[in-house]
């Protein structure tokens, strides 16, 4: 699996010098599978560079296809999607796999943030490209790519974040982002969902005295997700999702902090890796 | 009176190195009358840093009022709002206005926006006041001391152009809109561009008619805030999105003898040279065709202090 970041922003773009560094889009990570197939985690602003890029590609002819794998459906999560590319050219299809009670509802979500008060596009239909729109049921695995998908809900906030685990023969990722666990940590399903993971990209909001401050937004601090890295012994843990106040130099700082904090309680072994934009990672 | 800006790019933001100069963040201005409080229009994601500056003034103690005055509800133009810091603060107030719609009220446009899923607070969660006041196109009002009057442009869902009138000085804020010659664009979806067959006669009136009340929106204003987000060749390509070129900003203030054309709504990935290269090739055309309006171009933080004005921070009236 290759991996791309895109997008490593929380809740709102961050435009600016003090975020050039690590970017200032918000969500959108792609995999390319073994096989040579793309799987996109969240649709972000980020989602709009990957679909430039996309365009050289088969995308460009629209001969592409790809699986796209939604967390949840903030508007952090999903507002590049009006913007990428590929989607506007017929013959491309896409495949959307995220969290609802049906099919047809999270379909009815998307359809929402394109309605014509809010977009000129008017509906998900003017799209050129093809969409089929599937909920995800927790703990169901299906295949995309040659590679095996899990996903368990994890809490966030007044909502549920889906989490996601992509195996391919030795090979596994997990995607985490906007998660704010109870006092118990994450669930069992959760704990073996990133078990013994060769790299959990996981929510890094905040530092810890603002996720005090902000608890009812169910967001991560890096201790906590230093703690999960811990807990399931994966080999690498990837820092995302930063606030939208933070500039370089905050993240800088919170990195260094997660770096001391995994050295202090037994993640001396974990390899931290903060997410940046334009940064690859083969697994 | 003041401006600011603290959005200028159209769409989507657009972060990253290529947009230092001119800035990423979605459509937001500033508008300060002296002494008064703030008139912003637009909400694009630059509300956000507004709203964190308005904080360190009355809204930080829950005793500010605003008026926002939006030109559509496009992502781009709203998307700040539910980041705007005196939001979140019992005791200020908000005054929300836009133009009114056939099939829904304003207030459940907004509501929606962040309803679950989409956003974790809903706006019947907010600290502050909010009203929504509906308006339709030739509206007049008060604002304080300030004079609004507003017409509609030619975008898909109907935008409205604003003029601020205010300490002897008149700002006109012109986003989104498509000039008015190839195309109307109201409320059904458009997919294609047009063929290029001459328009039936009630359509090209009626774009006509929107283009006369939009010069005389203009009228001798001291500063024209303008969508400009198309090169001549992209606006070829697609009329059907309703956006401007420099030059049709250009011809409009022209003819309404403005003192300053601004433009604005820069296109995402537009990148700070190529946009540098825009305002030079504007400036060119406007001077050889021997207008004697200045034009510049929005960039985040440009402050511009209009009319009857010392420049110094405004002390707001209780
Ligand atoms: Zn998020
Ligand atoms: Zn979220
Ligand atoms: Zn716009």
């Amino acid at each position: 699996m290759k991996i791309r970041f895109w997008g490593v922003r929380g809740s709102i773009p961050a435009p600016g010098p003090d975020t050039n560094r690590y970017g200032g889009n918000t969500s959108c990570v792609s995999v390319t599978t073994a096989t040579g197939h793309l799987i996109i985690l969240d649709m972000g602003t980020g989602l709009m560079h990957l679909g430039n890029h996309l365009l050289a590609s088969e995308f460009g002819k629209g001969r592409g296809a790809a699986t796209i794998l939604l967390s949840h459906a903030h508007w952090d999560h999903i507002q590049g999607l009006g913007f990428f590319a590929p989607v506007f050219i017929p013959g491309n299809k896409f495949e959307l796999r995220g969290h609802g009670r049906s099919s047809s509802m999270l379909e009815g979500i998307l359809e929402g943030q394109m309605n014509p008060n809010f977009s000129p596009l008017y509906t998900l239909k003017n799209l050129g490209a093809a969409f089929d729109v599937h909920a995800i049921v927790p703990g169901e695995p299906f295949t995309a790519g040659g590679v095996r998908v899990t996903a368990q809900p994890n809490p966030h906030g007044t909502t549920t974040a889906l989490a996601f685990r992509l195996d391919e023969g030795a090979a596994s990722f997990v995607y985490a982002s906007d998660v704010g666990y109870g006092p118990d940590g994450p669930t069992p399903a959760v704990r073996a969902l990133y078990r013994g993971a060769d790299a959990l990209l996981h929510d890094t909001t905040y530092t810890p005295a603002d996720q005090a401050r902000r608890q009812s937004r169910g967001f991560s601090s890096y201790e906590q997700a230093a703690d999960a890295a811990i807990a399931a012994g994966a080999r690498r843990l990837i820092a995302f999702h930063y606030d939208q106040d933070y500039t370089d130099a905050d993240v800088d700082a919170l990195t260094a902090a997660c770096r001391a904090y995994l050295d202090a309680h037994g993640g001396r072994a974990i390899e931290l890796i903060p997410a940046a934009e334009g940064l690859e990672l083969a697994l | 009176m003041k401006v600011r800006f603290w959005g200028v790019r159209g769409s989507i933001p657009v972060p990253g190195p290529s947009t230092n100069r001119y800035g990423g963040n979605t459509s937001c201005v500033e508008v300060r009358p002296r002494g008064a409080w703030p008139i912003i229009i637009d909400a694009g994601t630059g509300i956000r840093r507004l709203g964190k500056a308005l904080m360190d003034e009355r809204f930080g103690d829950g005793s500010g009022t605003a008026h926002i005055l939006i030109s559509h509800t496009h992502w781009d133009h709203i998307q700040g709002m539910p980041f705007f810091s005196p939001l979140y603060r019992a005791g200020n107030k908000l005054h929300v206005f836009a133009r009114q719609r056939g099939d829904t009220h304003l207030q459940a446009v907004f509501a929606s926006q962040t309803e679950d899923p989409y956003f974790p607070v809903p706006l019947s969660a907010l600290e502050a006041s909010i009203e929504f006041h509906e308006l339709v196109e030739g509206n007049r009002f008060a604002i304080d001391k300030t004079l609004v009057t507003c017409t509609r442009l030619n975008h898909p869902w109907i935008a409205m152009a604003y003029r601020l009138d205010c300490d002897g000085a008149a700002v006109v804020y012109c986003s989104d809109t498509a000039p008015f010659s190839d195309i109307l664009l109201e409320h059904e979806f458009i997919s294609k561009p047009p063929t290029g067959e001459p328009l039936p006669k009630a359509i090209a009136d009626k774009l006509a008619a929107m283009r006369a009340s939009l010069v005389a929106l203009c009228k001798g204003a001291d500063l024209l805030i303008y969508d400009t987000q198309f090169t001549i060749d992209e606006y070829k390509l697609r009329p059907h999105w309703g956006h401007s070129t420099p030059e049709d900003a250009i011809a409009i203030a022209r003819e309404a003898g403005v003192k300053t054309l601004c433009l604005y709504h820069h296109a995402p990935m537009r990148s700070d040279e190529a946009q540098d290269a825009i305002l030079m090739a504007a400036r060119w055309s406007a001077k050889s065709h021997g207008d004697g309006f200045n034009v510049i171009a929005a960039h985040e933080g440009l402050e511009l202090v209009l009319g009857d004005d010392d420049g110094l921070a405004p002390v707001v009236a209780p």
